[in-house]
């Protein structure tokens, strides 16, 4: 058993998230994917986020971001502006099922590889960009960043605290929007050609996937010329609805009361039978009217309590609830742990990184289900498997590409980012706190080593 | 339908509210035959507002309409018998049955799994729910914050000082509608293939908690625990206020490597400073950088500083509103908004396809169904005459 792409080989020519985190999917159900990057211009994601905030020495092959985004591809190094790495591009298309980038439309010209070229090589090739606004267009050769998308979209405008302005997530959000749309995508592509026997050209405007997520206010615009008001953590249609301060420092329970059963748990369990009885709160609509006080209320009675223990009882009572959980209290999560949904990954051994936890994929297919997973690739990695095993290149080809450093396996100009301290990081409130004593506690939990 | 890459691919389709139907609606308007299941009184997504007009009624839910087109209904009720049969009668030619109910209640209707590959081995059998289908918070109850709050996106969203914040709408659905997709796509190639069914499993929770880029890592890589940031983090790229509404300012590459281009692009000399010349050196200074960048942007206006951002291919970004994309000259060049007619309500203009397949396009063909309008074509195909339907639905089997 594994998984069901197998014999499905893609060429990615991707940065960040939006194709990578794709890709990456595509890998851990089985597809052989081949990542493109290139010794000349060393890939944001390659030079920040660096394990143990170690700049030095190899960094490159040690950023958190980039083992998120390509686990399980093959990595080939190539100089994409010299006619021989060009050359090595088009003998890997020919060879190839599904050709995946997502510069802007500008590079892809300039290359010479837009659908039309690359139709030429592999009639049935399928060719899928993901750019920030879509291939074609005015704005077609803007870049664009997820949190730009966001904002394009119509999704950064509608979200915010009442009576506050646009707010947006910590995390490039959309990024991700674009990339769950491009596996499907892909995989309706990939549907068509054994249909048909064809390829085609996959045109993912990021915009217009997180558009498509918000059909309620865009309608509400174009049927009603209604355009909705930021409502924080409101429902329209509960109260209490929220978001509550619980016991400890930065720590907080979602709380949704979605009937009046659940009102009268919430009243049990808060230890409020004075809730419950009074007639101002008896029904959604009269509590959606106290919507202020009644929130008021129930924070004044979270906030002694343990946000993990209280969503228990809440639980127990029925009542949609959660603890707002962060990095750690994810990555120690009982239910994840037995979900298997953090997988531990091997890393290189010249990195000198232990297995690492990583997050998976939020699907499990019965009888395809993935295979353990590999790391991304440490720079330039798999050159050598790639040009003489799959395409048949002399042992003196390959010297001549890395000595004009059209391949290569460190980069030409190494920059890493050196974050602040642990401690200014906290004091600079970009981090809540740290641990010390990490390392051990991963270990432990995913039974790191017991496996070696 | 007879095009589009799924031509062929029947799928008997019993979700409901958002994930589900969000999912089925990516197979139909890419040419699957899908047909919805809904249980009398229907999907209670039909009670979702906004409604056109503002008026409440099941067939004029907005968000319905929208979940819904390219697919035709059968109201059946599950918890009947004879309907328990029509539905095994209908997965019998079909590719996939796609549910979301709570996880359970299919086996308790006889519906499980193993019933339905009895029936037909090549089915593939995918559900969504709040926390999949095992584990022990697999019966936790669970709406859009609440997935927001324990996937891991709250507790970074937001105002450093504030409550954790969500996006607003369903977007925990709609991420998980379309990872339900990918995977029932992924499962139906390989029946193409092989010939074998399976089930697939997609979580919501998980569906969050798989799009967090470093969040975890910078627990696993350094020990530290990311938060709601600050305003002023040494970020370059950090929503700024405008005067007349915001942007996402994004020096891109080019500063980094030459930071006078960002200083002499904002007009901002009190940037030209060794304090900020370098990312490592912002990262330590990044108060002060706030600051000053806050009042620079105070005195820009959207369009102009966005359009000539764009000229040095800084890649700025804009805060539109709903009414603002429609009149975004590159949404509307790409046609994303499109007219569809609804028999009843009219022409309505619809946020379109989410990407473009030159090969087997996106298409709406019909508009989403009224509850139960296909039921006669349905039960027709399966050989009832009008004697037999008349009695399902008298005994409210449909």
């Amino acid at each position: 058993m594994a998984g069901p792409l197998q014999g499905v080989r893609i060429v990615e020519m991707g940065q960040l998230i939006a194709i990578p985190s794709a890709m990456k999917w595509l890998a851990d159900m089985g597809a052989e994917v081949i990542r493109l990057e290139s010794v000349q211009r060393l890939e944001s994601y390659r030079t920040d986020s660096l394990y143990h905030n170690d700049v030095e020495g190899d960094f490159w092959n040690r950023g958190a971001n980039f083992y998120e985004q390509n686990r399980n591809k093959l990595g080939l190094t190539l100089d994409l502006s010299r006619d021989e790495g060009r050359d090595v591009l088009r003998d890997l298309i020919v060879t190839a099922d599904v050709f995946a980038e997502n510069f802007t439309p500008r590079v892809i010209r300039n290359f010479g590889l837009e659908y039309r070229d690359l139709r030429k090589i592999r009639p049935d090739i399928i060719m899928v960009s993901s750019t920030g606004y879509g291939f074609e267009g005015p704005w077609s050769n803007f870049g664009a960043t997820g949190p730009a998308t966001e904002g394009a979209a119509g999704l950064a405008y509608i979200t915010g605290y009442k009576g506050g302005g646009p707010m947006m997530s910590e995390i490039p959000y959309t990024d991700y929007t674009a990339g769950e749309h491009t596996v499907a995508a892909v995989m309706l592509a990939l549907m068509h050609r054994l249909n048909t026997g064809q390829g085609q050209f996959i045109d993912v405007s990021q915009t217009q996937t997180c558009s498509a997520t918000i059909p309620e206010a865009l309608l509400d615009w174009t049927v009603n010329g209604r355009v909705q008001d930021r409502l924080g953590n409101e429902d329209p249609a509960m109260s209490p609805h929220g978001c509550y301060p619980c016991a400890g420092d930065d720590r907080w329970i979602a709380i949704a009361i979605d009937s009046d059963e659940a009102w009268l748990a919430l009243c049990q369990v808060m230890g409020r039978a004075d809730w419950s009885a009074d007639d101002r709160y008896r029904d959604v609509l009269l509590r959606i009217r106290h919507r202020e006080e009644l929130d008021k209320m129930l924070a004044f009675e979270t906030r002694s309590h343990d946000n993990h223990e209280l969503m228990g009882k809440l639980q127990a009572a029925g009542i949609a609830a959660g603890a707002v959980m962060d990095s750690e209290d994810l990555l120690f999560n009982q239910h994840l742990k037995e979900r298997g949904f953090y997988e531990v990954v091997p890393h290189h051994p010249d990195t000198g990184m232990p297995p690492l936890p990583y997050a998976s994929r939020p699907w499990k297919l019965s009888e395809t289900p993935a295979d353990p997973p590999k790391p991304a690739p440490i720079m330039g990695q798999h050159n050598r498997q790639i040009l003489a095993g799959l395409l048949g290149r002399t042992d003196a080809d390959i010297a001549a590409l890395e000595e004009a450093n059209v391949i290569g396996y460190v980069p030409l100009a190494p920059r890493g980012v050196r974050r602040p301290s642990l401690d200014e990081q906290v004091r600079q409130g970009r981090m809540q706190r740290y641990d010390t004593n990490y390392a051990e506690r991963v270990r432990e939990w995913f039974g790191i080593g017991e496996q070696a | 339908m007879t095009h589009g890459a799924l031509a062929g691919v029947k799928v008997v389709d019993l979700t409901h509210h958002i994930a589900g139907p969000y999912a089925t609606k990516l197979l139909a308007d890419f040419g699957a035959d899908v047909l919805k299941v809904e249980r009398p009184g229907g999907d209670p997504a039909r009670r979702l507002p906004p409604f056109h007009h503002d008026d409440p009624h099941p067939e004029k839910s907005l968000p319905f309409l929208y979940l819904n087109t390219n697919k035709r209904s059968l109201m059946l009720n599950l918890k009947t018998q004879q309907g328990r049969e029509i539905l095994l009668e209908l997965i019998s030619d079909a590719d996939a049955l796609v549910e979301n109910f709570s996880p359970g209640v299919m086996a308790a209707l006889g519906l499980d799994a193993e019933t339905l590959h009895a029936h037909n081995p090549g089915l593939v059998v995918a559900s969504v729910s709040n926390f999949g289908q095992t584990g022990p918070w697999r019966d936790y109850r669970a709406t859009e914050i609440v997935e927001y709050a324990l996937g891991g996106l709250m507790y970074i969203f937001g105002a450093y000082d504030r409550e954790p914040l969500k996006h607003a709408l369903h977007q925990a659905q709609f991420k998980a509608g379309t990872n339900l997709a990918s995977a029932t796509l992924m499962a139906l190639y390989h029946q193409r293939l092989t010939g074998q069914g399976q089930r697939v499993d997609v979580s919501i929770q998980e569906s969050i908690a798989s799009a967090l880029r470093d969040v975890t890592n910078n627990y696993t890589y350094t020990g530290a625990v990311r938060r709601r940031q600050p305003n002023h983090t040494g970020d370059l790229t950090r929503l700024r206020a405008v005067s007349d509404g915001y942007v996402l300012p994004n020096p891109g590459l080019g500063a980094s490597l030459d930071w006078n281009i960002l200083v002499d692009f904002l007009e901002a000399p009190a940037l030209d400073d060794p304090m900020f010349d370098n990312a490592s050196a912002r990262l330590e200074n990044a108060e002060a950088l706030g600051e000053i960048l806050d009042e620079i942007f105070a005195t820009k206006q959207k369009q102009d500083i966005f359009y000539a951002a764009h000229q040095k291919r800084f890649i700025y970004g804009v805060i539109d509103s709903p009414e603002e994309t429609m009149d975004n000259p590159q949404i509307n060049a790409r046609g994303y908004y499109v007219p569809l007619d609804h028999p009843e309500l009219g022409e309505i203009t619809f946020p379109g396809a989410p990407f473009l397949m030159s090969g087997s396009p996106w298409a709406v063909e019909s508009a989403a169904p009224a509850l139960g309008q296909h039921n006669g074509e349905v039960l027709g195909a399966l050989g009832y005459d009008a004697t037999r339907m008349a009695y399902l639905t008298a005994s409210e089997v449909i």
